[in-house]
Formats: structure tokens, sequence, C-alpha cells
């Protein structure tokens, strides 16, 4: 504890003598990249939102027509709907179990320089043969867990995981859980490892159970990496797209049209290219706002930042 | 930190189950790489077969290799200039107070928020016009995009722990800005740079999207080749397996060679003493 | 345009086609004797043209022949195979977003409708009718009705060459369908022989026949897991609503679009034909919403159903010995048609085309090659290569490939497909409608609609996208 705090304190005092403009020259080459890797693109899509743009050709200026078109789709609000479900299911286990899993591996164990990277296999997969892989698990009839397990056992009665429409989005978010839990798991682990060890001898001296240390230290001292790590699975667990493009393709109905498969649909099916980066720009600004909140919150409250 | 036996047993076999249960797909798919095409999804399903190597001829034929050593090279060479262009603003954003920090930071962060799907085509149009389509260059690029803010903002957390005392000493001996960062903070940071780079490697390594459109003939990468498998015939299960397998071994690799950074287990602790 | 029409429009073209090229010539002149691809060529040789096609391997084989065409012409061509969703968009990107990269590209008949309303595409017409390009012994009519005329044409002007003639065909295991035990069976319940299906109605019985639980019998086999009578797509994207449109609704009468290209959903023989659709679903295995081309040659390759409507190619890639324990026991046939209604009998065919983009500087180049490969002699090295195919000329039906072999069967309900499968009417707006009218079907297939509530709702989802869907 005593070390975070005195880092915090001396911040100002260590460089007190520094140049002001010392930390600019330390981000301008990674600000400059984002400028025109990132920053260029996306205005661009900006500039499309505000235009017409059907069949890959710039049309009139539209004012605000393709985000009126937007949201008054009863498709975009479904799609934003089942990703706020897919991220509040999906995020929070994932970072529980991720959790965990860090922790246990934290205790001595043998063979862990082994079991690491086998455990983190599930995220070393590409998403494309993640689903595929899935498929052959669970799909119905001739999936191998469909066949072995689910139908013997009668499960589910008269359909198939992928088939049901109540079921078809849980599904892919346990295979969304599948593929990014270890990916939680081998940061915090790499986060734990970082940790200083006096606080813990100290801690010990004053005879602290484990339950009490891992409150006191261990989650205080993580809370940066667990704040930031949570925070960027669930920006991309918001932008899911390849396994359920190639499990469900968005279906039953659009049980499971997440906003990446409706993009995916405007771009290359529809080529309403206008629409689609209105839909760039709106999820985009939701996110924006919300990081905005959960940084000021997280960076007052939990001292993460 | 003294441990009795019995203690090790029960956390080692539980990790041993955990693993078991959770790699269990993927060693279906191990059996699949081996497995004639048409017993693959026999029923009742067969557990024990002959052994095929007929699914790896294909996966030459058609070059997988090729494709393997072009995400190699886009992986690695992507994830180095993120490191390089990334430590430094993440060590800036942890350590110094400046104005606009958080502005900044989240300007960061920011450029991860908008669905990739939606940009793509904004990519495409704009490479088209500079001539960065299927280029090395090009993808490189529109990997940072993605690769930089995760970089920055993951380890930047790492940079948080950094003691400021070593650095204070450091300039009280007189070394210079970049002495204090290459010898002081780099060495400490390794094991954070290590663990971020390798997920930085994963996410260029699996990306699909982007590859796919901005890439092409010259630069295709392994996840782009993959649905080539997927024919209006019918998946080639088997070659999927084979590539599946291919393709996480060097990531495997990777991780079991570079762990050894990230599991230093309490002796970076011992440092700040 | 019924297929006298096509006739006609055929024997037409091609007089016009020698017509042109005499004039041209002159009389006397033996020109179209002396034609050749390595003449037509000369001032395209060292030309690199880069071509965009779908990989399956019938393509593949075809990528075999290619370097054939650079031998005899000196134009290089650089021939790639993508998968079918990338094809679809990579190629659609490459003309829209005017990059030019590819010359041509093969698209099917779906994609006609929003390319041309993109103004994309070029026609052919003028290298058609230029003696120099085109070889007068082409002969065009061989190439199949109607699909050659109804994908690639447009507006009086042909758009593409056939490329490939994708169609889907009645396929069903024969080994139970000649069963002693189950041909008994079938006959004391139903009051008529077990054989391939004819009609819908016979469909739906033989699917209702074969559909048993686990512990049952099925060909004197005590069943170890549940068998269905029928496996068809039923994922959202894919071919789900082109099946259900191309073989039921418009066999049962109907259409999604009158002639004007008002949408015409809720019309009675669409309800029927969904409602014949849907009921097929109760004999289907419980996944069939997620299923997609992917799963239909599996479950049948795997002996878990006992019928499918099927593109036929797929068939290629499961019968065949070393792929599925079945091979050689299936058998095909005709798509059922409407008991009663033969003469409206649609089957869905989605015949591909390959184009040649506008942003193309080597069209004449390109025109050679995709010609070339239209050509009979390389049709039927492509046939004779082996693993099948699927045959763009009357001609082909001949070769001794096609009537030998446990395919023969196979090809025969192909040409039976191809007598009557079109391309798919103009309409710019089809992904949008296809995409909303799949997840409707789905939503109907899966009970949670009846076929009228989701006529209506389909009817008022086209409505919403398009007053009148079809390219004026």
């Amino acid at each position: 504890m005593s070390t975070v705090e005195a880092g915090k304190v001396s911040v100002k005092s260590a460089h007190r003598s520094e140049p002001v403009w010392y930390p600019y020259l330390l981000i301008a080459p990674a600000m400059l990249t984002l400028v025109v890797v990132s920053l260029v693109p996306f205005v661009f899509a900006v500039f499309i939102s505000f235009h017409e743009m059907k069949f890959g050709r710039l049309g009139d200026f539209a004012g605000f027509e393709n985000y009126v078109e937007l949201l008054s789709d009863g498709r975009f609000w479904n799609a934003m709907g089942v990703a706020v479900l897919f991220v509040a299911i999906a995020v929070p286990l994932e970072f529980m179990l991720g959790l965990a899993g860090a922790l246990i591996l934290s205790r001595p164990i043998w063979g862990r320089s082994v079991l690491i990277p086998l455990l983190f296999i599930p995220t070393m997969m590409a998403p494309i043969i993640v689903g595929l892989l899935w498929k052959i698990m669970l799909a119905g009839s001739w999936g191998l867990l469909s066949y072995n397990v689910i139908e013997p056992l009668g499960l589910i009665d008269g359909s198939s995981v992928f088939a049901s429409p109540d079921l078809a989005l849980y599904a892919l978010i346990f295979v969304d859980i599948w593929q990014w839990t270890p990916f939680m798991m081998l940061a915090y682990f790499a986060g734990l490892q970082a940790l200083p060890v006096n606080p813990y001898r100290a801690a010990a001296v004053d005879g602290a159970n484990p339950v009490q240390t891992f409150f006191r230290l261990t989650l205080p001292m993580m809370a940066p990496l667990l704040v930031v790590i949570g925070l960027l699975r669930l920006i991309d667990a918001f932008k899911v797209f390849d396994s359920v493009f190639i499990l469900t393709g968005g279906g039953p109905g659009t049980s499971t049209e997440m906003p990446s498969v409706l993009a995916y649909k405007m771009t290359f099916e529809f080529w309403n290219i206008g629409e689609a980066s209105a839909l760039a720009v709106v999820v985009w600004l939701l996110f924006f706002v919300f990081c905005n909140v959960f940084y000021q919150i997280a960076k007052k409250k939990l001292n993460a930042f | 930190m003294e441990t009795n036996t019995g203690t090790r047993v029960f956390w080692t076999g539980l990790v041993v189950i955990a693993a078991v249960f959770l790699l269990f797909p993927v060693i279906w798919m191990m059996m699949m790489m081996v497995k004639p095409t048409d017993i693959m999804f026999a029923r009742p399903t067969e557990w024990l077969f002959t052994p095929t190597l007929e699914h790896f001829s294909y996966v030459i034929e058609q070059g997988f290799h090729e494709y393997l050593i072009t995400s190699i090279l886009l992986g690695t060479i992507s994830t180095l200039l993120v490191v390089i262009v990334g430590t430094p603003a993440a060590y800036a954003f942890a350590r110094f107070e400046m104005k606009g920090r958080d502005d900044l930071f989240l300007f960061v962060l920011a450029s991860r928020m908008a669905p990739p799907v939606c940009l793509v085509i904004p990519y495409y149009l704009i490479f088209a016009r500079i001539d960065l389509l299927d280029t090395f260059v090009g993808l490189t690029l529109a990997y940072m995009t993605f690769n930089l803010s995760f970089f920055i903002w993951v380890l930047r957390s790492f940079c948080r722990d950094l003691p400021v005392e070593l650095e204070e000493a450091a300039m009280l001996e007189g070394w210079s800005r970049f002495q204090v960062f290459r010898r002081v903070i780099l060495p400490l940071l390794r094991n954070g740079i290590v663990a971020t780079s390798v997920l930085c490697f994963i996410f260029a390594w699996n990306e699909f999207m982007f590859s796919f459109m901005l890439g092409g003939k010259a630069v295709k990468t392994l996840p782009v080749a993959i649905p080539t498998l997927i024919t209006t015939q019918g998946v080639r299960w088997g070659e999927m397996a084979v590539v599946g397998v291919v393709a996480l071994t060097p990531v495997l690799i990777a991780v079991f060679l570079l762990q050894r950074h990230i599991v230093r287990g309490l002796t970076m602790g011992a440092v700040k003493g | 345009m019924n297929r006298t029409g096509y006739k006609m429009l055929r024997k037409t073209v091609g007089l016009g086609l020698a017509l042109s090229a005499g004039l041209v010539l002159g009389p006397g002149s033996n020109a179209a004797m002396a034609w050749s691809y390595k003449e037509a060529a000369k001032p395209y040789a060292g030309t690199t043209i880069r071509i965009l096609d779908e990989i399956t391997p019938l393509q593949e084989t075809l990528a075999t022949l290619v370097p054939g065409f650079t031998e005899e012409t000196g134009i290089i061509v650089e021939f790639e195979l993508l998968n079918h969703f990338d094809v679809v968009n990579k190629g659609q990107a490459d003309m829209l977003s005017g990059r030019g990269y590819y010359d041509a590209i093969m698209l099917h008949g779906f994609q006609l409708g929003p390319m041309l309303a993109a103004g994309v595409l070029q026609p052919l017409d003028p290298m058609m009718s230029n003696p120099a390009l085109m070889n007068p012994n082409f002969n065009a009519a061989d190439l199949i009705e109607p699909s050659y005329s109804t994908t690639g044409g447009f507006g009086g002007k042909q758009y593409g060459l056939a490329n490939w003639n994708y169609n889907q065909v009645y396929w069903a295991r024969g080994d139970l369908l000649t069963h002693p035990d189950e041909m008994a069976a079938f006959k004391a319940k139903y009051n008529y022989d077990l054989k391939p299906a004819e009609t819908f109605e016979e469909l739906r019985d033989i699917a209702e026949f074969f559909t048993r639980p686990a512990g049952e019998t099925l060909a004197g086999k005590t069943l170890e897991s549940d068998f269905y009578g029928i496996v068809m797509e039923g994922v959202k994207g894919g071919s789900t609503f082109l099946s259900l449109w191309g073989n039921f609704i418009k066999s049962f009468g109907g259409d999604i679009v009158d002639a004007e290209g008002k949408p015409t959903f809720d019309r009675p023989e669409n309800i029927a034909a969904i409602a014949a659709w849907a009921e097929l679903w109760k004999f289907a295995p419980p996944g069939m919403a997620e299923y997609s081309l992917v799963d239909v040659p599996t479950v049948m390759g795997n002996g878990i159903a006992a019928q499918a409507i099927a593109w036929s190619d797929f068939v290629l890639g499961i019968d065949k010995p070393g792929t599925s324990p079945f091979a050689g026991q299936f058998v095909y046939g005709p798509m059922p048609y409407k008991a009663g209604m033969k003469d409206k009998r649609s089957v869905e065919a989605e015949p591909s085309v390959t184009v040649i983009s506008v942003h193309s500087k080597n069209a004449e180049a390109t025109f050679l090659f995709l010609q070339w490969l239209a050509e009979r002699r390389q049709q039927e090295a492509l046939l004779n290569a082996g693993g099948g195919g699927v045959p763009i000329r009357e001609s082909s039906w001949a070769l001794p490939v096609m009537q030998e072999g446990n395919l023969a069967g196979l090809f025969a309900a192909m040409k039976s497909s191809l007598e009557v499968g079109e391309g798919k009417p103009k309409m710019p707006e089809f992904y949008e409608l296809y995409d909303v009218l799949t997840g409707i079907s789905q939503e109907i297939g899966l009970g949670q609609l009846t076929p009228e509530a989701g006529a209506a709702k389909a009817q008022a989802a086209m409505l919403d996208i398009c007053e009148t869907c079809l390219l004026q």
C-alpha cells in the first residue's frame, strides 16, 4: 500500500526539474501514428456519414438523414439491445473467471510453464477457427457434443443451441467466455506477478488472513490493470463479429444480430456506406461518453489511472 | 515460501482438470487433423481410428505455409513497431502530469471504439487512392490502429507501479533522460512489455477484417486463407483442423518462451526493496 | 418470357453474330475458318489480366486449365480463388470503389441487380459483335438456357458469359427408398409405392415416414440416434430463402413481386407454398435454423436424414468413396413440383457469370479469356478432368463422363433443374430484401409465425424497402 501512495505523492517532486515538453515528446510518436492511422479514416467515416453513399459512390450532402434512418430503424435498436445483453453477461463472467484463474495460477503448481501456454490456447485461436470448432461441437444432430451429450440427455427439446431463438445468444456468450477468459487470466496473472512483495511481507507480519490480504492489498494494487483490461474487453465484446457470423449469421430471426453483424450487412451486402458510417459514429459516441464517465469514476474511486 | 506437497497436488490437479475441460474442443481438433474424412462425424462417434496424413498435403499444396510466413512477419513487425512507439507514450502517461493528459489518454482509447467493420471501407477507399492496398506497409499501419491503443493503455497500468525513487537516484547520478529510460525504466517494465506485446501479437495474428479487405494476393494472412477451406461442397474439416493447429503453434511457442519474463515470481518486487 | 422465347432469342443472337461477321469480312473471306485465339490475342499478348472467382473443387480444376490459355495467346492470367462470401465482398468492393484491380469478377445471379444498378458492369455486346474478338464458332446457342440469358442479360444487353450453372436437386438415400421392409410399410401407410419424391406431397410423406426417434428400426437396424426425413438450409443468410422462393413459391404459381416489380408476398399461392415448406421443418433435424450450406452435405454424408434439397455441386463433395460412408447409395432426382402443377415447375438455380468491370483497362483481353473458358473444348476438358462439374453447354450433357458412373443420376437431375432454372430478377435492393425475408422465413419455419402472419409481415417489410423492386 505504502509504495503505491509513495509513488503518487512523489510524482511531482521527482520531475520538478523536467521541462514541460519532455512528456509530450515521449507521446508524440504514438499520437502522430494514431492521427494518421486512426483519426484520418475515422474523420473520413464521419464525413461519409453526412452524405449519401450507396454502392460506393459518394453522393450529395445529406445532413442527418443517415442518422435519422439508422435511429428510426428497429433493427439498430435490436442490435444494440443484443450487444448490451451480450456484454453484460459475458464480460463480468470473463472478469471473475479470469481473476480467479490468475489467483489459482499464482499458487504453487507443478509444470506451470507448460500449463500457462496451454490454458491460453483459446485466446490464441483465430475467431474464425473458434466459430467453426464450436460448430463442430454444438451443431444440431451432427455436432459432437449435441450428439453425445445434449441429445441423449434431452437437454434441449426439439432444437439445437444455435438454432433456438431463446438459446442462440447464450451459446454465443458461452463461446465468447471460452475464448476470452484465458486472455483475462493471462493479463491478470502477469499483473499479479508484477506486484511488489513488501506489502505482503508487512501483511504477513501483521497476521492478515488471505481474504484480508486479497481485499486490502491485491485488489487495490491490481485495480489499474483490472479496470483497463476489463474496459478493453468490454469494448471488444461489444464489437464481436466472426463467431456470430459463422455460427448463426445473426439469426434465428434477428435474435443474435450484434451491431457488427448489422454493420457488416449494411457495408458488404446493402452497400449503404452512409448508414454504416453513421452506425460507426453512433457506437463510437456511446463508447466515448461511457469511457469518459467510466474513466472519471475509476480515477477518483479506484485510483486506477 | 515453503509449501507442502499436499497443497501443490491440490492446485496442480485443479488446474489440470480445468485445462482438460477447457481444451477438449482443441484436443478434438487435433484428432481431426489425422482423421479420415468419411468417419469425421460418424455416428456413433469413432474415438479410435487409423490416422491419415491426407489433410496435410492439400494444405501445403495450397501454399498455406506462405500465408503462415506472411502472418508471422506481419504480426512480429507490427507488434515491434507498437512496442517502440507505444512504450515511451505509456510511460509518459503514467509518470508525468501534463496538461490535457486525460483527454489525450482517452483519445488513444477512442481509436479502438468504433466497430472495425464500419471503418474498413473508409480505409479501403483511402488505401486505394494512395496505392497501399495489398501492401505490407498498408496492413502494418492498419494493425497499429487497434494495437497501439491497446498497448498504451495496458502497459500504462504496469508503469503505475514503478518506483520513482530509482529514477530520482539515477538522475542525481547525472544520467541523461534517455539513459534513465533505457537503463532503469525499460528493465523494470520488461515484464509488462512482454505480456502486453504477446497480447498485441495475438490480436494481429488473428485479425481478419482488415487483412481480408486491405490485403490481397500479395499479402495474405493465415486467417484470411482459412475461409477458402469452406467451399460450397462443404468444409474441408480435416484441412481446417490442420491449419487451426498449425496457426496455434507459433503463438504457443512464443508464449512458452516468453513466459519466464511474465512469471518472474516475486523477484520483481525485490527490485523495489 | 417462355422457353420458346429464349430459343428464338438465341437463334436471333446467333444469326446476328454470324451476319455481322459475314458483313465485315465480306463474301468469300474464309477468315471465319481462320479465326484463332492466337491471332485474336496478338494485340494483347503480354497483357496481364486478373480474374476473381469462387473457390470450389470445380474452380480448382478450372484453374489447372488456365495456363493453356496463356500458352495459346500470350495473355497472362492471374486467376484468384476466394471463398463465397469473400469473393462477393471483395469483388463488389473492387468494382464499387473504382479501384479496378480485377478485370473480371465472378458474380452470382442475384448480384447482377445491385451491380447493374450501380453501373459498374461493361456490356459485352461491342466485343461479341466484333469479329476480331468473337470466335465465329463459339456457338452461343449451345449455352444452356434459360440460365444464360436470364442471368447475364438485361435490357437487351449481355453482361456476362456463363461461368457456372449452380442449381439445386433432390437428393435422397437410395438404400432406404429401396429397402423391402420400408417399401412395404410405406405402401401400407400411404397407399402408394415408395420411390424418390416427384411431388412436394410425396416429399412430405417420405419425410414424415422416415422421421424416427432413436430406438426405432430403420431399414432393419435399430437406430442409435434420432433420424430425420429431410434436411434443407435454414440459416440466416446462406440460401435458405432462395430455396423457398425458387423451389416452392414459384412452383406453387406464386412469386414475391409482380411483373412491374411491386411486392406481392401475401398472395395465397405464396402462403400455400410457405406452409408446405414450413411443414417440412417438423421432419428435419432440430438444428435446421442454423444449417448453412456447410451443414446440409454434412448431415446427408453422415446418414442423419433420408432426403435433402441441396445444391447439386455439394453432392460432388460428398458422394465419393472416402468422404462419406454412404457414398454410392445416394439417388438424385428432379426437384419435386406441386401435384397437378407440373407445368409451373420451378427449380432454384444460381447461374453465375463472369463480368467485366467498367474499370478494367483490358476488356478485350479479358473477353477473350472468358470466351475461351466457355468454349466447348475447355468445358469438355473441365468435365472430363473428373470430380464432376456443372455444365454450361447443352452439348456437355452428351459427354460420356456425364452418363456413366455413379453420378449419372445426379447429372440427369441437374439437367432437369437447368431446363427451368433461371437467373434472379434484377433487383437493386436484393440484399436488403433477402436479409429480411430470410429472417421472417426462419420465424415461420420455427413456428413462431403462422404462414399467413409471416407473409403479411414479409409484404410490409418488402414495401418498406422498395415500392418497385425490379431494376427499371
